[in-house]
């Protein structure tokens, strides 16, 4: 699907290792960026159980699994810095690309514990990949469309995607978009035996609000940015592999609808992670779609962990980079900044897989 | 907007592989409901049945059983389509699962957990629901957009309505589109756990019905640009003219009691479909056979359509609920009976339940000309899809 109207964003929620809050939040991090504390010692970025308690009451996280509570957080903070009313029709898109797992192992330890006696019906529900977003759901009230995407690396990307296309085409009148991880300790003790020795590893949510411009404007809400077009292809490689096409379908059409040439965009949020072979297909595949113009590329993943939250984390941060003009995380140093065209920024993942994400966003 | 239709259809259920057997097995109102074979253990459960695919799907042992299903289906869809490999370069695809390689997974858990060893690679990386798309990607060369969609138990819908969005945004003109699951452990203990599985074969409407029974396959269909499908010839089963989807908001799993979000998807897609509610004749019904939502859906339906407005029958109550592959089958039956002028019937309904004022088209298949119909899909979370679909 290809978002071809802009949409705006009109609220950030954010909870990961390194931020909680909303766009100022998101704004103070980025002016001064720092690796979350796990990150810089480890391969993994963990939310600090405190930073969840102080936006789940303990009466309501008793009823909610970790990464639900994740996801709650993060809508909310959205949803409130929009202001949206969403009696007046919010859909809900969530990309992940682990879901519950960690319910999942709960619910099946009772059982090999137990037997049938030990299986949990609180817990069964969780083990389906949608629990976040049916809590979610109902956390804020989000009754239109409701979906999950499951796609490793770029499900958060893609959730943006198809929630711009939602509101472009009036399926919504506005749209909750996010991703949510967590660091399940299964998956994480197999990393290496997977082949993603390098992988930096992160969780948490980020949700954004999207809407037109025109009801944005219309009820007074602060825009906070615009994603001026967004698409998602798929490039050859086998489940799990890495290609070796390098002509991006989807880039050509994100700058095409934007009209955008590569030359105007200001900066690069890429998906690039630690993983070797993934990284250099994506460095490979943005050089050849964008040219001798490859303006300067920021990988956050360095500095907060590659989780699906992230994906529409760095949408929000695009929008900032095109109203400052700064951008993290381009360079080795992990703290320093580069300066560049305060303009609309190319956001870009590649997953494994051959799973392909571009969009355009601007301020 | 651009109109989008059926073209190609793919079926493995628990009446067997292929589109043929599934019809067959519905039209004749044969129930596939019985004891499960080994797949997973059943002993200490108070349910041991299910609609299991009776025969071996073939392909590579190396492949999960669900993608099995999943290649199976999507194979003969495109086949049915008159779409070679050459043609596929630009197909959208969009997969749904709830279990993914969950099976194949659970195996690894459990030997593990045993102090067996056991492969990880394979089974950790087949378990995500996304796994199936890249394959059927990888297997049969279809390279346009992709993505995987996960609503619980109106999966299967979804991925149709999410392939017709695709074709009416003008993206594609062509989608392979479906939903696949496997039974699982996870899922039989589950349900068994929420105490929603009847130990004999369900009966959805009827009185004394007393839950679901599960079940497990994979529906595919192939949706195209009308306009491109006239231009190359290709055959046609039937219209999508409209869907709705819609989120209740209400409990992880209990339905909204008044049925408020179902009656606003099903009032989504007549709207866009832009046809009247009289117009609707059969309603393949999401029809669990579970108490609370077969009397909410029944609750649904009266308030679109009035008391006895429609046909309602719940083909669930012959191969059991497929998960995710739910929708699409159930997609594909009410296409089907779109083609044939056949209403499959509600299997095992003895006793209709006075409060659900419909005719559920018991026991027997109901041989009557249909122009329009729906097939309802809702899920935890309450995740409702209509979709609606006209003859051509």
């Amino acid at each position: 699907m290809t978002a071809s109207a802009r949409v705006a964003i009109t609220g950030v929620g954010i909870v990961n290792a390194g931020i909680v809050g909303d766009s100022a939040a998101l704004g103070a991090f980025l002016a001064a960026p720092r690796p979350a504390p796990d990150l810089a010692e480890g391969a993994v970025a963990r939310v600090p159980s405190s930073a969840i308690a102080a936006l789940i009451d303990p009466g309501e996280a008793r009823r909610l699994s970790r990464v639900c509570q994740l996801a709650i957080g993060a809508a909310r903070l959205a949803v409130a810095e929009s202001g949206v009313d969403a009696a007046r029709g919010l859909g809900l898109v969530v990309g992940t690309e682990f879901g519950d797992l960690a319910s999942t192992h709960l619910f099946a330890d009772g059982f090999l514990e137990r037997g049938p006696s030990g299986l949990s019906p609180l817990l069964f529900p969780n083990t389906v990949m949608n629990t976040m977003a049916a809590t979610t759901a109902i956390a804020v009230g989000a009754r239109e469309l409701g979906l999950t995407l499951n796609a490793p690396t770029v499900a958060g990307e893609l959730a943006v995607a198809r929630a711009a296309a939602a509101v472009a085409s009036g399926q919504a009148p506005a749209v909750l978009a996010g991703g949510v991880d967590e660091i399940d300790a299964v998956v994480e003790r197999e990393l290496p035996a997977l082949g993603f020795a390098g992988d930096r590893i992160g969780e948490g949510a980020t949700f954004v609000v999207l809407e037109t411009p025109e009801s944005a404007q219309a009820r007074g809400a602060r825009i906070l940015g615009h994603v001026a077009a967004a698409a998602w292809r798929t490039l050859p490689a086998r489940p799990w592999g890495v290609g070796r096409r390098r002509r991006s379908q989807a880039i050509r059409a994100v700058l095409e609808r934007a009209g955008v040439g590569p030359a105007h965009l200001g900066a690069v949020y890429a998906s690039a992670s630690g993983d070797r072979r993934r990284d250099a297909w994506e460095a490979a595949v943005l050089s050849a779609a964008l040219g001798p113009d490859v303006p300067p590329a920021a990988a956050l993943a360095r500095l907060l962990g590659r989780h699906a939250g992230l994906g529409v984390l760095r949408v929000a941060a695009a929008a900032w980079t095109a109203r400052s003009g700064l951008l993290p995380a381009a360079t080795e140093s992990l703290t320093a900044m580069t300066r560049v065209w305060p303009r609309p920024g190319l956001v870009h993942g590649l997953a494994r897989g051959g799973t392909h994400v571009a969009l355009v966003v601007g301020a | 907007m651009r109109r989008v239709v059926v073209t190609g259809v793919g079926a493995v259920s628990p009446h067997g592989i292929g589109v043929k057997a599934y019809w067959s097995g519905l039209a004749s109102g044969t129930c596939a409901l019985r004891a499960l074979s080994g797949i997973i253990e059943t002993d200490g459960f108070r349910c041991r049945i299910g609609g299991e695919v009776p025969e071996a799907v073939g392909g590579s042992s190396r492949r999960t059983r669900a993608d099995r299903f999943a290649l199976a289906a999507a194979e003969e869809a495109l086949s049915d389509a008159g779409l070679g490999i050459g043609d596929r370069e630009d197909v959208a695809l969009v997969v749904v699962a709830v279990g993914g390689g969950m099976l194949e997974a659970e195996a690894w858990y459990w030997a593990t957990a045993r102090g067996r060893a056991a492969r990880l690679v394979p089974a950790v990386r087949s378990v995500l629901p996304c796994a199936h798309a890249d394959t059927l990607a990888t297997r049969l060369r279809v390279r346009g957009p992709r993505h995987t969609v996960v609503t619980a138990c109106s999966s299967g819908a979804v991925a149709m309505a999410e392939a017709a969005a695709l074709i009416a945004d003008g993206v594609v003109d062509v989608a392979l589109a479906g939903g696949v699951d496997s039974i699982t452990r996870i899922c039989f203990m589950g349900f068994n756990a929420l105490k929603l599985l009847d130990p004999a074969p369900c009966r959805p409407f009827d009185r004394d019905r007393r839950g679901m029974s599960i079940g497990e396959g994979a529906g595919f269909v192939v949706l195209e640009n009308a306009a491109v499908a006239r231009a190359r010839g290709a055959r046609t089963y039937a219209e999508l003219a409209g869907y709705g989807m819609t989120t209740d908001a209400y409990h992880i799993t209990a339905p909204e009691p008044e049925g408020d979000g179902m009656v606003r998807a099903i009032r989504a897609a007549l709207r866009s479909a832009r046809q009247a509610p009289a117009a609707v004749q059969y309603v393949n019904a999401h029809g669990t056979g579970t108490p609370q939502n077969d009397r909410v859906e029944a609750r649904a339906l009266e308030r679109v359509f009035s008391e006895g407005g429609v046909l309602v029958s719940s083909t669930k109550s012959m191969i059991g609920h497929t998960m995710a592959a739910a929708g699409s089958l159930e997609a594909i039956a009410t296409v089907l009976a779109l083609n044939h002028g056949v209403v499959p019937p509600t299997a095992n309904l003895e006793t209709p339940d006075p409060d659900v004022h419909f005719d559920c088209v018991p026991r027997a298949s109901r041989e009557t000309a249909l122009d329009c119909a729906i097939s309802n899909s809702f899920g935890f979370g309450g995740q409702n899809v209509t979709l609606l679909f006209r003859r051509r």
